[in-house]
């Protein structure tokens, strides 16, 4: 072994100038922190999904920024959240293979998956390892109906969107002195679009509306004035459309191009019809829209504030941001609670959740076979370029604009 | 289309089953050297994908009828064993069994209706690309198959009901379906059917003029054909729980199956087993090392795709079998 001063062999030196390279790079351990907490963000980042999937990735990062500022988890003498990024590509598979990487990695529980064909693979592969599950999205109530121990839904499903949609018509309908007696309803032919119309073709006689036409349509659809046309023709009091954001779009702007004006367009669960995008882009076409939809508290200054932020981002707020940004806040009071990154820990804490900070207009969460009870959508309206909360009053930050003035 | 043809009755059954048997056990001992289950998980996804492109082979690669719409097969696979277990409460293992029947069915049916037709080249590509989405569409519309919220298979996780804690299991069992799918491909290969395959592939007039049967030949490799990639479809379902129009009869799979034996080697027993631990092997790989930024995996991944077809035409079974002719010239030298 070659001997660089007398004693010392230029192993040694390599080993101690290692040493002191190490740290140097890694301050944080000499001053013993206390080990960081992982937790998957888990979103469809490529593919078909990404816009909504980068959304929520946005909101689970800001919510874990706000978390550590305010000194990280305190029963874990102020351990860091840390992200752990995994990219779901917009398919089942996709999500499958990363909950694994996740579990691999250690992540103390996942919070996204956004659609619900990615939801409901990923909370089963979860469940595998007992590994907590915050799903922020996905709607389909079979997410929650299996009897996952591991699965939490903080998002209302879709069976509690319509009925409530549905009590939310009846109400505003009254409130206006009844202008609405005809219904045409225009659904996309895949995931909930259909669903939705069944359900509404079956309820709305019920409630005293004639459901006078259905007309559904393929996504991508790339021509709506067909659609327009057989509007125009029936000429209902209310359209009720429920598709995704590129067909509400045309839909919209066609019916705005041809001077079709209903006394109101009604939508549920729509893609458009509450994203600031749509909006900014066709102020005109979306003037008045009425949607059923996740959305924020108006009134919370917290979300206040985090629009503010993103809107400095130059994003758009969409609800994928402040769904992830609340389900991060219930995870990371969890694991307060719990006191612990244990998975099993966690999902106690979160079965007795009681969790009220959120952003959203829900009150304090309670998990009822996984799905949180306390949750709800809320009615918004395009109003003068703006997005409004016109339902439940509690949460109205604007009155309905109802019938549209002709 | 080159693919080595090997018929001759003299070969030994070692030299004939002896590499498929070599490989299946090289890969069996892999849950014993790594437990990671995202390994584990990852050689599942490629070893189903292998099984739908080794009954994409069959026909296309063999046969030389191409289909652009092997997702029939797969997504037929797939809702049945879903909806046999979930409206019908057969027992897993029979209705994987009943799966793999029904897409056979399906296969003959369809290919009675276009070989008859006397569709051939890019109009039988065309016909079984419509059937693909005549089947994802009534699969959307239906409420039998549930819609466009798909069908899940009820959580129970016993082996009673094919359903397995270990990824390990699902691992052999993957395995187990891709070996028998070799030897099957092999006993073809070796077998008169095979030949008469080939012989239409080559120049199908030319067959039929010899006196082969050309639309029976045709029929039966539909069917075998179907039948595997069903199997593959089957097992999706059983590993995922869960199936919607778009995962089962959706473009991605037909674009896979089609994938990984034109990679691998177009009308070789090892063509697709070798492409699909190929593309996904390098799918893994290029998501380690392309790292947080989103979508750059894929990126590098299509560069590198782009690169291996400009350098490896015939596959890499092609490429193989070039590198060891170079290296035997040169070693006669």
């Amino acid at each position: 072994m070659t001997k660089l001063i007398t004693g010392v062999t230029r192993r040694d030196a390599l080993k101690a100038g290692a040493a002191f390279a190490g740290v140097l790079a890694m301050p944080g351990l000499v001053r013993a922190q206390a080990a960081a907490v992982k937790v998957g963000v888990l979103q469809p980042l490529t593919g078909a999904l990404a816009f909504d999937g980068q959304a929520g990735q946005l909101g689970a990062e800001l919510a874990i920024k706000a978390i550590n500022a305010a000194g990280g988890i305190k029963s874990l003498g102020g351990a860091k959240l840390e992200a752990v990024i995994g990219d779901a590509r917009s398919t089942p598979e996709g999500g499958t293979s990363e909950v694994e990487r996740l579990a691999a990695e250690n992540v103390s529980a996942i919070v996204g998956g956004f659609a619900s064909p990615i939801c409901l693979a990923a909370t089963q592969a979860a469940s595998r390892y007992d590994l907590p599950y915050i799903v922020d999205v996905g709607v389909n109530d079979q997410i929650v109906s299996r009897g996952l121990k591991n699965t939490f839904r903080f998002a209302p499903g879709s069976s509690i969107v319509s009925a409530q949609a549905l009590d939310n018509l009846v109400k505003l309908n009254d409130a206006a002195g009844k202008p609405i007696k005809t219904v045409l309803l225009v659904h996309e032919d895949g995931l909930f679009g259909s669903g939705l119309a069944k359900l509404l073709q079956a309820e709305l006689p019920k409630r005293g509306f004639e459901v006078i036409d259905t007309i559904s349509h393929p996504t991508p659809a790339r021509d709506m004035s067909n659609i327009a046309l057989q509007i125009k023709a029936k000429n209902p009091d209310l359209v009720i459309p429920s598709s995704y954001y590129g067909e509400f779009v045309l839909l919209a702007r066609t019916m705005q191009q041809q001077r079709i004006k209903p006394k109101g367009i009604y939508a549920v669960l729509n893609g458009a019809a509450s994203n600031f995008r749509f909006v900014k882009e066709f102020p005109d076409a979306a003037q008045y829209v009425i949607d059923t939809n996740h959305w924020y508290d108006p009134r919370n200054a917290v979300a206040i504030a985090l629009k503010k932020e993103v809107d400095g981002m130059g994003k758009f707020f969409t609800y994928n941001v402040a769904l992830n940004y609340s389900a991060m806040l219930l995870l990371a009071d969890a694991i307060e609670r719990a006191g612990s990154a244990d998975r099993a820990k966690i999902i106690a804490a979160l079965e007795t959740s009681s969790f009220d900070k959120h952003i959203m207009p829900y009150g304090p969460t309670k998990f009822v076979n996984g799905q949180n009870t306390g949750a709800a959508p809320v009615n918004t309206q395009v109003q003068g370029g703006d997005i409004k909360v016109i339902f439940p009053e509690k949460f109205a930050d604007a009155k309905a604009v109802f019938p549209v003035p002709a | 289309m080159t693919g080595p043809v090997n018929t001759s009755p003299r070969t030994s059954l070692l030299a004939a089953y002896g590499p498929i048997l070599a490989v299946a056990l090289v890969l069996a001992l892999l849950p014993l050297a790594t437990t990671a289950n995202t390994v584990l998980n990852a050689m599942v996804l490629a070893l189903l994908i292998a099984l739908a492109g080794q009954g994409w082979n069959i026909l296309g690669g063999y046969g030389g009828q191409f289909s652009f719409g092997h997702a029939v097969f797969f997504g037929t696979g797939a809702y049945a064993v879903a909806l046999l277990q979930s409206r019908l409460g057969l027992n897993a293992y029979l209705a994987f069994g009943a799966a793999v029947a029904i897409g056979a069915a399906v296969g003959a049916a369809i290919g009675f209706l276009s070989f008859r037709s006397g569709l051939r080249g890019s109009y039988f590509a065309l016909v079984t690309l419509a059937f693909a989405e005549v089947f994802r569409i009534v699969a959307n519309a239906s409420p039998w198959t549930g819609g466009a919220s798909g069908a899940l298979i009820k959580l129970d996780m016993r082996p009673e009901n094919f359903q397995f804690a270990s990824r390990a299991t699902f691992f052999w069992i993957a395995l187990a379906l891709v070996t028998a799918a070799l030897v099957a491909t092999r006993m073809m290969e070796r077998s008169r059917f095979g030949a008469y395959l080939v012989a239409i592939r080559e120049n199908e007039d030319a067959a039929k003029a010899l006196g082969v049967n050309t639309f029976r030949v045709k029929l039966q490799a539909i069917t075998a054909s179907a039948a595997v990639t069903a199997a593959a479809g089957a097992f999706y379902a059983q590993y995922f729980l869960f199936v919607d129009a778009n995962i089962a009869f959706g473009t991605w799979i037909s674009v896979e199956a089609l994938l990984v034996p034109i990679v691998g080697g177009l009308g070789t027993v090892f063509g697709p087993l070798i492409g699909a631990l190929a593309l996904h092997g390098l799918a893994e790989a290029t998501k380690a090392l392309a790292g947080r930024l989103p979508g750059a995996d894929l990126a590098l991944y299509g560069a590198l795709l782009v690169l291996a077809i400009a350098f490896a035409p015939n596959g890499v079974q092609g490429l193989f079998n070039r590198l060891k002719g170079g290296f035997s010239t040169r070693r006669a030298a």
